[in-house]
């Protein structure tokens, strides 16, 4: 049997949608409420039976031509996690070093990930940018950027 | 309302308010041109500097931005296929196609003219008709919002490719699904949260919007790179023609009619807007074409591109109707403006025809003026703008993704955000490479919270009975669009089945005889 994209697709669903419904029964209420006619499960529990109904549809009715298959191949997987890491770094960084220092970090980063490697290209495109971008959200429009904890902490708040 | 329309018209034509819409329109159109700051953030920066400002001239500014940011939102959309904004996503499906063909002129100057068009039809509709819609959104009760929303979700049937109904339904339940994260509006008790407090105000649209096409489309695309270089490169930069033919102009004229009038009235009702319209607008444009035309959609169709074009402006101008005569937000731009209009101490409501004339007519009178600035500003910068291709990825590429991340954390200054739209982008990744459609999970989520208000409200005041759907004619009516919309792509392959296989069997019988 050929396992296409339509297949891995309704499983996957098919398990969201019942862990979904499974967590449903989590959700508080108030005393009562489960006798009105609509409460805060209702329609959670509409919307679970419908994604089960609809997975199973899709496993059901999935194509089954082989060039369905999912196939990863060309797709450089790598440069995605390291780019995506980056962000989550990006984001760390912000809390700790404040925005100027983690946006010129991110960009250096990112272009550096994307195969840059000429530093004056580097230092150019990024520390000007970021600078303008601080100045114009904090000085010029009076945004508060919080300089970052490790900043204050060195240099008190 | 001819005194007002001169009040108004005083205090547009003031040399700093005619100001306020140039620098409006011009800040708008740049911000929300880059991918990642939309109309919501763009106007959200503009709130510490309306302030400073007189309560006429700080919504003239706010409008002027709004207007700039949903035109410039359509801009990346179509030459870098990455939507600056929510309400640009649907440009992008035909938009980028043209532009990738070599039209990106054709395309950014159809945007422009539509757009114009779309503002300027909403204008003169809020001119003379505010007050009456006023009236009209009034009379919607619950169960008329429960079967619009319904109709809304019809339309996911246009964004499902070949084959792909049941794919684009799981999606919109997907989206209704997130949408029920956070507390419940209706008993306050939290939903799917698992004890996290970032949880509790459930996924921001933003977040959910960003991640799915800026931040997927550009780490996809990177993700391709191999093989994109292996391909002879796109000559984006080549704009191609800027001019529209007679027949082209012919073949979008009645689009940009309907999708003017349509745009608007979706966005007079609270809780719809520039977004919801621009779906339902390209939703209902392919539904109107023919079998032929359909097949266009989705791969550079004038039409595709003008009717959210159109949609989205005019939805934008209509939703200061429930802001400015109700007093309640038509989307989350809105919002944010009635926020900012209640801090500088106008209370927008039915009582600012009478406490404040010249706010209310003067930023209605503005809308005009910033239509036609946007116009005037954007056509001839179009070829100045189309140089933002010529930067080199490696430099574009993390500069689109810091603009995307940054938007979404200047909307919260909540790093958690940053981290749930890593998450959701390998999510929408996995799923675009199973052939999942992102639109209808969009779509899903934007109508999931104003469908269950409506749904809860409608069974509650009809003891849980589902009679509310048949009970009042209105909400009859929607249901029966709502479902022969439904079926009607599924009458279409049907007849379009039965034809085939008719001309089959003349042919045969043809061939025997």
């Amino acid at each position: 049997m050929v396992i296409t994209k339509d297949h891995i697709g309704g499983l996957v669903f098919l398990c969201l949608s019942a862990a979904y419904g499974f967590y449903t029964g989590d959700i508080s209420m108030l005393p009562g409420d489960e006798y009105e006619p609509f409460n805060a499960q209702t329609l959670p529990n509409i919307l679970a039976i419908m994604g089960i109904i609809l997975s199973l549809a899709l496993i059901v009715t999935a194509s089954r031509n082989a060039e369905d298959r999912l196939s990863l191949k060309g797709y450089d997987f790598p440069i995605i996690i390291k780019l995506l890491t980056l962000v989550v770094l990006f984001s760390f960084a912000l809390e700790w070093v404040g925005f100027l220092i983690s946006t010129i970090f991110f960009l250096v980063g990112g272009y550096w990930l994307l195969g840059e490697r000429r530093p004056k290209t580097l230092i150019i495109a990024s520390v000007p940018f970021a600078v303008f971008i601080w100045f114009a959200l904090s000085q010029l429009l009076d945004i508060y950027l919080a300089p970052g904890r490790l900043i204050t902490m060195l240099f008190g708040g | 309302m001819l005194e007002g329309i001169f009040t108004g018209l005083g205090t547009a034509l003031m040399p700093f308010n005619i100001l306020m819409v140039v620098v409006g329109c011009f800040a708008g159109t740049f911000i929300g041109m880059l991918p990642g700051l939309g109309p919501i953030s763009a106007v959200a920066l503009m709130i510490p500097i309306t302030y400073g400002l007189d309560p006429s001239s700080g919504i003239i500014l706010m409008a002027g931005v709004y207007y700039g940011a949903v035109f410039g939102g359509s801009t990346s959309s179509i030459l870098i296929n990455a939507p600056g904004c929510a309400s640009t996503v649907v440009t992008s499906f035909d938009g980028y196609p043209l532009a990738q063909q070599g039209n990106a002129g054709k395309a950014l100057a159809l945007a422009a003219y539509c757009s114009f068009t779309g503002g300027t039809i909403g204008a003169v509709i809020l001119l003379f008709a505010a007050p009456a819609l006023a009236k009209v959104s009034l009379s919607f009760q619950s169960s008329d919002y429960f079967a619009l929303m319904v109709l809304g979700l019809t339309a996911v049937a246009a964004f499902s490719g070949k084959g792909q109904v049941i794919k684009a339904m799981i999606m919109t339940v997907f989206g209704l699904m997130i949408s029920t994260v956070g507390i419940d509006t209706m008993t306050g008790a939290p939903r799917f949260t698992f004890g996290s407090v970032d949880l509790l105000d459930g996924v921001s649209f933003l977040l959910l919007a960003m991640a799915t096409f800026a931040l997927t489309e550009v780490v996809m695309s990177v993700m391709k790179r191999q093989h994109l270089e292996e391909d002879p490169e796109i000559d984006m930069a080549a704009l191609g023609s800027m001019k529209l033919s007679k027949e082209e102009v012919k073949e979008v004229a009645p689009t940009v009619a309907r999708s003017s009038v349509f745009g608007f009235i979706i966005g007079v009702l609270p809780g719809a807007g520039a977004t919801i319209a621009s779906f339902l607008a390209y939703g209902m444009e392919r539904n109107f074409a023919s079998v032929k035309e359909k097949l266009k959609f989705g791969k550079g169709a004038l039409r595709g591109l003008a009717a959210p074009e159109t949609a989205n402006n005019a939805a934008s101008t209509g939703s200061f109707v429930p802001l400015l005569t109700l007093g309640i937000p038509g989307s989350g731009t809105t919002a944010i403006m009635l926020g900012a209009l209640i801090a500088a101490g106008v209370q927008p409501g039915p009582r600012l025809f009478v406490d404040n004339p010249d706010v209310f007519w003067s930023v209605i009178i503005s809308m005009y003026f910033g239509n036609l600035v946007l116009l005037i500003l954007n056509l001839p910068l179009i070829p100045y703008i189309s140089r933002l291709l010529a930067i080199p990825r490696p430099i574009l590429i993390p500069l689109i993704l810091f603009f995307s991340v940054t938007g979404v954390y200047l909307v919260s200054f909540n790093t958690f955000d940053i981290q749930m739209m890593v998450f959701i982008t390998l999510v929408a990744i996995f799923l675009k490479l199973l052939d999942f459609p992102m639109a209808p999970m969009l779509l899903g989520y934007i109508l999931g919270g104003i469908l269950e208000q409506n749904l809860s409200r409608s069974l509650v005041m009809s003891d849980g009975s589902l009679s509310f759907i048949w009970e009042r004619p209105l909400t009859l009516t929607i249901m029966i669009i709502a479902a022969v919309l439904f079926v009607m792509p599924v009458i279409t392959k049907l007849l379009e089945r039965r034809k085939n296989s008719g001309i089959k069997a003349t042919a045969h019988h043809g061939e025997g005889g």
